[in-house]
C-alpha cells in the first residue's frame, strides 16, 4: 500500500512542478504582455510631447505607469539617445540605462532574472518619434509563484492524506473481503471440503451479497457432493449386490448341472438298462419279473416328472410377478393337513394349526411354500408312529414370526445353512425321498416377499421352520 | 550589422530635426521650421483637398529658405510639401499653412484678414499674434521652443487639429479653451 502512495506522491508532484511551471511562464509572459501595452499607450500619448518638445507632458504620462504595482521606473528617449522624460516610483529604484534596440524592431525585452526591460519604439506616421523604456520588477511573480507553491504543497499533502485513507478503507471495505472469500474458495479447492462457508459480510452492501451468494453456492456443491457420494455407494451396493445373485445363481446352475447329471440322467439310464432288461425277459418268457421291471420305470419316471415338477415351481417362484391379495395362510395349511391325512389314512399325525391374521402375499407362491415345509414334515415324521405337525405365528420386536415344526428326524443343526441350498439333500434318498429343491424353492418364495427363512433343529429332535413375510401385513 | 544599421537608422532621423550632416544643437529657426512641418502631420484640412500642401512664408524671410530645404521631398499622408514666399496678403491663396514672421512684422494683421475663412493654419511669432487673430503663437520657454493655440480663430476658420497637439500647448485659448498657463 505504501508503494502506492509513493508512486502517487511522485506523480502529484511532478504534475504540481509542471503546472508551477507553466502558471510562472505563462504569467511572466502575460504581465509581459500588459507592460507592452502598458508601453504602446504610453508611446502614443508622448508622441507631440516628444514631437513639440514637451517635457511635462511626457512626464505626466509616465506618471500613470504607477499603477501597474510591477513597474519600478520608465524613460522616454528621443531619436538621438538623450533621456527626454523619466519616472521612477521610489528613489530606491534605479533607472534603467536603456539599451539598444535591434535595428526593425518595434518592441524588445530583456528578462534577467526577476528584472524586465521592456523597449518600445514611438512610430507616427511611419517615422520614429522616441523610444519608451519601461523597467518592471517581477515581485508581484515571485510572490505569486511562493504561493502557488504552499497551495500546491497543503494541497499535495491533503491529495496524499486522502489517498491514505480512501485506500485504507477501500482495503477495509472491498479489497480484505475478497481477498478473504477468494482464500476460502482456494480453501475449498484444496481441501475438497464442502462443508467450509466464507465468513458473513458484516454491512448489508454488495460484497455481503456476494459472500451470501458464495455460500449458497457452496451449499449447493456440498448437496451434489454428498449426492454424488450416495449415488456411488448405491451403484456399489448394488452392484456387490448383482455379483451375489449371480454368483448365487452361478452356484445354482452348478448344483442344477450336477442334478441334471445325476438325477435326470441317472434314472434314464436306468430305464435304458430296464428297457434292454424287458427285451430280454421278453425273450425268456417271464411275466412276473417284467411286472416288476415296468413298476421300477414307472417309479422312475414318475420320480422325473416330480423333479422337473419342483424345477418348474422354482423357476416359477424365482420369476413369476407377485400378485398380492388377502391370503390366509391358516386356511391354507389347513387345506394341505386334510390333503395329506387323505393321502395316507393309516398314519396317526396331530395337527395343530393356529389361526393366524390374514396376509398380503401371492397365495399361489404362498400355497406351493406352505405345501413344501408341510409334506417336508410329513415326511421327516414317517418313521414315527405318531407325530406332531404344528403351524403358527408369534410376534417378536415388532415382527410376525411364523412357525412350522414337526418332531420327526430333524437335521444337524450344523448344516442349517446348507439345507435351503438347491439339490443339496442332507439325507439319502433311501433314508427320505426328495430332490432337495424344495426348500430352495421356499426360501425363493419368501425372499421375494421380502421376508426370510431359517432352521432350528436336532438330529432326532424335529425341526422347526420359522419364516417372515417382511412387513407386509394386511391391514 | 544591426549597430551600424541602427546609427544609419538614427542619422536618417535626426535629419527631421536637423539639416543633414547637423551635429550641434539645432538653432531657433530650424526648430521651428520643424514644428512648422510637424504642425501639417496634426491639421485635418478638408477631404477636397488632395494637392500638395504648401507652406508660406510672408515677406522676404530667409526663414522660408530654412523651411524650403526642410520639406523638401517630404510628405505627409501621401501628400508632398512645397514651400513658397508670399509678398503680399493677395497671395495666400492656395497656401495651407502660412507664416506670418518677424519679416513682415506690424502687418500680421493684414495677412490675417487674407487668410480669414481660408482652411490655412496661421502660424506667428509676434506676442500679440493670438490677439491678432493667430492661430498658433512660438514662444520660448526658457531655451525650449513652445507655442500657444488660439482655439476659437482654428474654429472659426474650420481648421481642424488633433487634440494631441493642444496637449502639449503651452496655453489654449478660446471657446473651448482646455488647460491653460502651466
Amino acid at each position: 500500500m505504501w508503494m502506492n502512495v509513493i508512486v502517487s506522491a511522485i506523480v502529484l508532484v511532478l504534475a504540481v512542478l509542471a503546472f508551477f511551471f507553466y502558471d510562472a511562464i505563462s504569467f511572466r509572459q502575460d504581465l509581459i504582455r500588459n507592460l507592452r501595452t502598458s508601453a504602446q499607450i504610453v508611446g502614443t500619448n508622448t508622441i507631440t510631447a516628444l514631437m513639440f518638445d514637451d517635457q511635462q507632458s511626457a512626464e505626466m504620462t509616465l506618471e500613470a505607469l504607477s499603477s501597474s504595482p510591477d513597474v519600478v521606473a520608465a524613460s522616454l528617449v528621443t531619436n538621438d539617445g538623450t533621456t527626454f522624460a523619466e519616472y521612477e516610483r521610489s528613489t530606491s529604484a534605479p533607472v534603467p540605462r536603456p539599451r539598444e534596440m535591434d535595428a526593425g524592431k518595434i518592441d524588445e525585452d530583456w528578462v534577467t532574472g526577476s528584472q524586465v526591460l521592456l523597449a518600445h519604439r514611438i512610430v507616427f506616421q511611419g517615422k520614429p518619434v522616441g523610444t519608451v523604456y519601461i523597467a518592471a520588477q517581477l515581485t508581484e511573480t515571485g510572490r505569486r509563484e511562493r504561493q502557488y507553491l504552499v497551495i500546491a504543497f497543503g494541497v499535495l499533502l491533503i491529495c496524499m492524506a486522502a489517498g491514505v485513507l480512501i485506500s485504507a478503507t477501500a482495503r477495509r471495505l472491498v479489497a480484505r473481503p475478497l481477498i478473504a472469500l477468494a482464500e476460502t474458495a482456494r480453501r475449498v479447492s484444496r481441501e475438497r471440503d464442502y462443508s467450509v462457508r466464507a465468513d458473513p459480510h458484516p454491512d448489508g452492501d454488495e460484497v455481503a451479497v456476494l459472500v451470501e451468494a458464495f455460500n449458497e453456492m457452496l451449499v449447493q456443491i456440498q448437496e451434489r457432493d454428498t449426492a454424488l457420494n450416495r449415488g456411488r455407494e448405491e451403484l456399489e451396493t448394488r452392484v456387490e449386490e448383482r455379483t451375489a445373485a449371480l454368483r448365487a445363481a452361478n452356484r445354482e446352475l452348478e448344483a442344477f448341472s450336477y442334478m441334471v447329471a445325476h438325477d435326470l440322467r441317472g434314472p434314464l439310464d436306468a430305464m435304458q438298462g430296464m428297457i434292454y432288461l424287458l427285451e430280454t425277459i421278453e425273450q425268456d418268457g417271464g411275466g412276473r419279473d417284467r411286472a416288476a421291471l415296468l413298476e421300477q420305470m414307472r417309479q422312475g419316471m414318475l420320480g422325473m416328472t416330480s423333479l422337473i415338477d419342483d424345477l418348474l415351481h422354482l423357476s416359477r417362484a424365482s420369476t413369476a410377478p407377485l400378485k398380492k391379495e388377502r391370503v390366509s395362510l391358516t386356511g391354507i395349511v389347513k387345506g394341505i393337513a386334510d390333503d395329506l391325512k387323505r393321502g395316507a389314512k393309516e398314519r396317526r399325525v396331530e395337527f395343530m394349526i393356529a389361526q393366524v391374521p390374514a396376509v398380503e402375499a401371492d397365495e399361489g407362491l404362498m400355497r406351493v411354500a406352505l405345501d413344501n415345509l408341510l409334506r417336508n414334515a410329513w415326511k421327516y415324521t414317517s418313521r414315527h408312529d405318531t407325530a406332531c405337525i404344528e403351524f403358527g405365528a408369534i410376534n417378536r420386536r415388532g415382527e410376525t414370526l411364523y412357525y412350522v415344526r414337526d418332531d420327526g428326524a430333524g437335521f444337524d443343526p450344523r448344516l442349517s445353512d446348507q439345507i435351503f441350498q438347491p439339490f443339496h439333500r442332507l439325507h439319502s434318498r433311501s433314508e427320505f425321498p426328495g430332490t432337495g429343491i424344495g426348500l430352495a424353492t421356499v426360501q425363493r418364495i419368501l425372499t421375494r416377499h421380502g421376508g426370510r427363512i431359517w432352521a432350528e433343529g436336532g438330529v432326532e429332535k424335529g425341526a422347526t421352520f420359522w419364516f417372515t413375510l417382511g412387513s407386509t401385513t394386511a391391514a | 550589422m544591426s549597430a551600424i544599421g541602427a546609427v544609419l537608422l538614427l542619422a536618417a532621423f535626426l535629419s527631421v530635426i536637423q539639416p543633414a550632416g547637423w551635429a550641434q544643437r539645432p538653432s531657433r529657426d530650424d526648430v521651428q521650421a520643424a514644428y512648422l512641418y510637424n504642425f501639417g502631420k496634426f491639421v485635418r484640412w478638408p477631404s477636397a483637398d488632395r494637392g500638395t500642401i504648401v507652406v508660406c512664408v510672408a515677406g522676404e524671410d530667409p526663414f522660408g529658405k530654412t523651411v524650403a530645404r526642410l520639406v523638401d521631398g517630404e510628405e505627409i499622408e501621401g501628400r508632398p510639401l512645397a514651400e513658397r514666399n508670399v509678398d503680399s496678403p493677395n497671395g495666400v491663396e492656395g497656401c495651407s499653412i502660412l507664416y506670418v514672421g518677424a519679416a513682415v512684422q506690424g502687418r500680421e494683421d493684414s495677412y490675417l484678414a487674407a487668410a480669414a475663412g481660408k482652411p490655412i493654419l496661421t502660424v506667428g511669432e509676434g506676442p500679440q499674434f493670438l490677439e491678432q487673430g493667430g492661430m498658433i503663437q512660438f514662444l520660448l520657454v526658457g531655451d525650449h521652443v513652445r507655442f500657444s493655440v488660439n482655439l476659437e480663430a482654428l474654429n472659426r476658420n474650420r481648421v481642424a487639429v488633433s487634440s494631441e497637439l493642444l496637449k502639449v500647448a503651452v496655453t489654449v485659448t478660446g471657446n473651448a479653451g482646455i488647460g491653460g498657463p502651466k
